[in-house]
């Protein structure tokens, strides 16, 4: 092996030392610093650093060629590095420069339901974008996990779980009576009717979920309570029992137009993992307004560099399985069948 | 079904020990007379560790189908079901690793599937949760999976490290690779597992939260243990045999970062970060 080899060798084994300590650095700062610091200059140096001894070790190693599985890990790799660093903040300020293509980087929008909106809010900054489409947001809900459950405690801190079946009588023990939920309420709002309070279901904007529980004691004495999700353990100075209602969310659901010269050009339910992929951005849903489910939060992120960096983990993963796996699984079948 | 899983192991673990003693001294004077009766016992707890051996694999298998059956999605949620996972799938790839690969230390995958079956008895909370949106992704059963056989190919790979270390050898009529091929071997096997987990891991994180790396703490030690493995191949290729030791405790590293990725980065309030909810 001459000289050259061996010192590209050398500055290849020292940078994955180094990346294995950087990392390390890394995971002790948090998440935020660490993105900071892993996109500062000195670091981006870095990354073009080992973006070119990849391409130059590909140029220098024969084997690298010879061998496709070689191959196509190295290539892999300058491809996420590359697609990585086109996709960055520094990488879009760059382009912006040298071929005037803004695009915004990463951000958020809040749209409320029936309303579009193209204004993104810029990550970690004030700055406001906009977008050249508008975005319309035709509804928004959770999707809850079934069953729900009603959970009763006792002072004496016994818990019991029971999903939530209307008109059902859950048994409590021979000492403590019989209990069955009555009502459902997503937005439980009181009333004043003939000077009673009166619960009612308020179809406006809000969550107030409850449960309306009848618990009956032994002696046939019948009171109404109510088990609130939000309010867990709400409870009467004379209760015997701590209620809650409880649920678990199984999905966050909004429900998108695409506007652009007034016209509705794309349409889709995003959900987690579901997001929506038009005019060179993603739309992810990141939150909601979880005291009245008026408005989405939704995250937008530019692709630029995305597919690159697919492209990237595609030939890495064709490269290592090919490499360490297939090409011996063949050679042995090849073997035993001479 | 875990704790007598966990004590099958154990068991076949001393009785297979115990058979490996009396191979070491069977040879010496005190016992050549009585030979004869030492190797028919040792052939039987040797037999016997095998037996006790498949039936902790068998009683993970079980408690794993149940803990299924049990939340109603892949039990590889949090650290108790990917323990549990990574205890049942100890035998399976034991038993690979000795008849395709040629690779040896059974004894230890018995004491492997131990120790990791301990904690899903004794420490984590087996409470079962319903998967988060965030989980609910057909990502989520294959990110997990390859990275816990990808790990338990880095750990019998660690093993034979120190075996390598302690300059031990396996038996000419096994037919198994010398220790430092068989880190080798082990460490082929188990690396494009790894580098599969930390792609699918990258694509998922695209699709759940908008970033295909996040810079969270359990996705940099991930890649820390990543290039450990990275730098084993290409000190390898530049050394050779040369450093034999070396290349073994480049091997021995890489499991001591996998286990701070598996457990640290999840136990530890210092690395919050977006996988904290698989504790």
């Amino acid at each position: 092996m001459n000289k050259f080899k061996q010192a590209v060798l050398w500055i290849g084994l020292t940078l994955i030392v180094s990346l294995i300590f950087l990392s390390i650095y890394g995971a002790f700062i948090g998440a935020q610093r660490a993105k900071d610091f892993f996109n500062s200059l000195p670091l981006a140096i870095y990354w073009i650093g080992l973006t070119l001894l990849l391409m130059v070790g590909i140029f220098v190693f024969r084997r690298l060629i010879h061998v496709p599985g070689l191959l196509f890990i190295h290539a892999g790799c300058v491809l996420i590095l590359a697609g990585s660093l086109w996709g960055s903040q520094a990488g879009l300020k760059l382009q912006k420069k040298l071929i005037e293509i803004d695009k915004i980087p990463a951000g958020q929008m809040a749209i409320f339901e029936g309303a579009s909106e193209n204004r993104v809010v810029l990550e970690n900054s004030d700055q406001v974008k906009e977008l050249p489409f508008h975005v319309r947001l035709k509804d928004f809900r959770l999707d809850y996990y079934q069953p729900e459950f009603l959970q009763v405690q006792t002072e004496q801190g016994k818990i019991w779980k029971f999903p939530v079946q209307i008109n059902t009588e859950f048994s409590l023990g021979d000492k403590l009576g019989t209990l069955k939920v009555i009502r459902k309420f997503e937005n439980l709002k009181l009333k004043t009717e003939q000077g009673k309070y009166v619960p009612y279901d308020d179809p406006q904007p809000g969550y107030n979920a409850a449960l309306e529980v009848e618990i009956k004691s032994p002696d046939g004495q019948v009171t109404t309570r109510y088990a609130f999700e939000r309010f867990p353990g709400h409870i009467h100075p004379d209760d015997k029992f701590l209620l809650s209602y409880q649920r678990v969310i199984r999905e966050y659901i909004s429900e998108l137009q695409i506007i652009r010269d007034n016209q509705v050009t794309a349409e889709k339910k995003i959900e987690v993992n579901h997001p929506l992929h038009f005019g060179g951005y993603h739309f992810y849903q990141h939150s909601y307004d979880d005291r009245a489910g008026q408005y989405t939060i939704l995250m937008v992120v530019s692709d630029t560099g995305v597919t690159l960096v697919y492209a990237g983990y595609l030939m890495l993963c064709i490269g290592v399985f090919w490499h360490f796996w297939l090409k011996h699984i063949f050679a042995a079948i090849t073997r035993k069948s001479k | 079904m875990i704790y007598i899983a966990i004590a099958a192991y154990l068991l076949a673990f001393v009785t297979s020990m115990l058979a490996f003693i009396i191979r070491l001294f069977a040879t010496s004077l005190l016992f050549r007379r009585i030979g004869r009766i030492l190797y028919l016992f040792r052939r039987v707890l040797y037999l016997f560790g095998r037996v006790l051996y498949m039936f902790g694999f068998a009683f993970a298998v079980f408690a794993y189908g149940y803990r299924w059956y049990d939340v109603r999605h892949v039990p590889l949620q949090n650290l108790f079901e990917v323990f549990l996972c990574l205890g049942m799938i100890c035998y399976p790839v034991s038993w690979f690793c000795r008849r395709v690969l040629h690779v040896g230390g059974r004894c230890s995958d018995m004491l492997i599937g131990a120790i990791v079956l301990f904690p899903a008895g004794f420490i984590f909370n087996a409470q079962p949760q319903r998967l988060p949106p965030a989980l609910q992704s057909w990502l989520f059963v294959p990110h997990v999976a390859v990275y816990a056989l990808s790990y338990i190919f880095m750990v019998k790979a660690a093993v034979q490290a120190a075996l390598e270390l302690a300059g031990r050898t396996p038996s000419h009529d096994e037919k198994l690779l010398l220790p430092e091929q068989a880190t080798y071997r082990m460490i082929c096997v188990g690396f494009p597992l790894l580098t599969l987990g930390l792609i699918l891991g990258s694509w998922w994180g695209k699709l759940a939260w908008g970033d295909l790396w996040g810079w969270d703490p359990k996705e940099l030690w991930s890649l820390a243990s990543w290039l450990v493995y990275v730098g084993y191949f290409h000190f390898r290729y530049m050394f050779g045999k040369k450093h034999l030791r070396i290349n073994s405790i480049w091997a021995i590293v890489g499991v001591l970062v996998i286990v701070i990725t598996l457990l640290w980065v999840n136990l530890s309030r210092l690395f919050a970060g977006l996988h904290s909810y698989a504790t």
